[in-house]
């Protein structure tokens, strides 16, 4: 029975998914980050318009490939940092650059990752095809991408998923659910990776293998991770604390490479 | 009983409606809506949309109605309704301290009196049942013909728009980031729905083709685990319960079509929630 529909869903996907020329997956490497990946001067954002700001006067500067961590207690503004470098939420005040522009041009070059994934989780959808959506920045409109087929294999086995590959979405663990977003940011070829909190629901394994990706001196990309947990801040190359509504850089290494072997 | 003799009487059965022309003309249509109405359907049901679908299709009335007292075309008085409540949807759902659930609840009934206000002052509307029920069986070429152009822009905008629609309807939020506009894309989305469902107001009328949308893709989200095999599915749920309704209608006398098709294209849905246990 599952034979028979799948040569007919094969059919069909044929016939109708077949009509536009495909074209060939192109991560752009020619751009990569070089110097300063991000620059904000006396920056001041609210979690919403309107609403209070979350922090004001905040000045820092982090280098390309660096790994950073953003500390502070529940609320302090963290997230809306975050949000406000991803281009998500509006600045109130001051300036910043991402990548050298402004953060909402960032597009492929930037992949936020939320504390809960904005994700609607009961959609139909296989891993495999959630991974390969990091692939859709680099077409443009109307183009359908049936391709990029190995720089998602490629990802999904970094990221320890390549057996659940053509799990459905809906079946899989938090944990696993957040390599497979790590995943897309990799196939898209993110640059700067922007993560709320990713290890809050993370089990032993997941974190492991989340943690040797994201601390791998072979990646080259940049990341910003909210975290809680002290115990992680050794691991980063450099500490943002938010305070009081104030952003204050605890501790900066000297060079602008990872450091960690 | 000897099989080949059942074979044969339960043949003609299916058979014999098929000469006469208005019953050709209904299986075409419902073949046509019901492929545009499932494709449609599953992303109505992915992106939880069936409250303003339902909206777009209750909204056709006064539309229809105004068309046809001006004398104009009735498909284009029912675009004309349907896009003028996805317009008001979307403007008093964007105003501050009103959600979008409250602005097509408060869209939905407007527009629904404004219809049945339209249809009673001016009593020279005859076919009541037929716009509110369906009549299937008085679907003339003229009509099938709009139903065929209509069915094709629907499908062709879904097939070129397959990727970003799939992409704003699983994670919005990561559609914007990659600069795919997801708001521009609901806008489309509702302009196909508003197109689609004036065509099949013709089958099942304005009360009940928002069945037509939801329920085939209900069923197949159910059973499909990609968003093409959930589109197949449906397609294949929306078209065999469509004909069973036609078939239910000509053999049952005083069987609405329209009505028996709902129901018709309701059992697999029950017959799946039953056995899924879910």
């Amino acid at each position: 029975m599952s034979r028979l529909t799948a040569h007919w869903h094969q059919m069909i996907s044929n016939a109708c998914f077949g009509l536009l020329p495909a074209i060939p997956y192109a991560p752009t490497d020619d751009a990569a980050c070089q110097g300063v990946a991000i620059n904000a001067h006396n920056l001041a954002v609210a979690p919403a318009p309107g609403s209070p700001l979350a922090f004001s006067g905040a000045n820092f500067e982090i280098p390309c490939g660096c790994r950073t961590a953003l500390i502070g207690a529940n609320g302090s503004g963290k997230s809306t940092l975050l949000r406000a470098l991803a281009g998500l939420t509006p600045i109130a005040s001051g300036e910043v650059k991402v990548l050298g522009a402004k953060p909402s041009l960032g597009r492929s070059r930037i992949a936020y990752l939320a504390q809960k994934p904005s994700f609607n989780q009961d959609a139909p959808l296989l891993l495999r095809r959630l991974v390969q959506m990091g692939t859709y920045s680099h077409h443009g409109w109307f183009e359908e991408c049936e391709h990029g087929d190995e720089a998602v294999d490629r990802a999904l086995s970094r990221l320890g998923l390549l057996e659940l590959s053509e799990r459905s979405v809906h079946t899989l663990s938090g944990g696993q659910l957040q390599r497979g977003l790590l995943a897309r940011a990799t196939v898209q070829g993110a640059e700067l990776l922007l993560l709320d909190e990713p290890f809050a629901a993370l089990d032993q394994t997941s974190r492991e293998i989340v943690e040797s990706f994201l601390f791998n001196p072979d990646n080259s990309f940049t990341v910003v991770m909210a975290t809680h947990d002290p115990a992680d801040s050794q691991r980063f190359d450099r500490i943002l604390e938010l305070k009081n509504g104030q952003l204050t850089t605890v501790h900066a290494c000297a060079g602008h490479t990872h450091r960690h072997a | 009983m000897h099989v080949p003799d059942t074979l044969t009487a339960m043949l003609n059965l299916l058979l014999a409606p098929l000469s006469e022309d208005f019953f050709l003309r209904a299986v075409i249509a419902i073949l046509l809506c019901g492929v545009t109405a499932a494709c449609l359907g599953t992303y109505i049901i992915v992106r939880r949309m069936a409250f303003i679908s339902t909206a777009l299709t209750h909204s056709i009335l006064p539309g229809v109605v105004g068309a046809a007292l001006l004398g104009l075309s009735l498909y284009l008085g029912a675009l004309v309704a349907a896009l003028l409540t996805a317009a008001g949807v979307a403007w008093l759902s964007n105003r501050k301290g009103s959600s979008e659930d409250s602005a097509i609840g408060v869209m939905l009934s407007v527009m629904f009196a404004l219809g049945i206000a339209l249809m009673s002052v001016s009593r020279a509307w005859r076919d009541f049942t037929g716009l509110l029920f369906g009549s299937i069986v008085s679907v003339g070429t003229e009509d099938l013909v709009m139903i065929a152009i209509t069915s094709l822009v629907v499908l062709l905008a879904l097939r070129v728009l397959h990727k970003e629609l799939e992409l704003g309807s699983f994670d919005e939020e990561y559609a914007y980031l990659i600069g795919a506009r997801p708001q521009l894309l609901r806008a489309v989305l509702l302009i196909l729905i508003a197109c689609a469902a004036v065509t099949c107001v013709r089958l099942v009328g304005a009360l009940l083709t928002t069945a037509l949308f939801v329920i085939p893709a209900a069923t197949g989200i159910r059973l499909g685990k990609t968003l093409a095999q959930v589109m197949a599915w449906s397609t294949g749920c929306a078209i065999t319960g469509g004909l069973a309704g036609l078939y239910l209608s000509y053999y049952v006398a005083g069987m609405p079509s329209g009505a028996a098709i709902v129901l018709c294209c309701a059992t697999p849905y029950f017959l799946v929630r039953a056995r899924k246990n879910s």
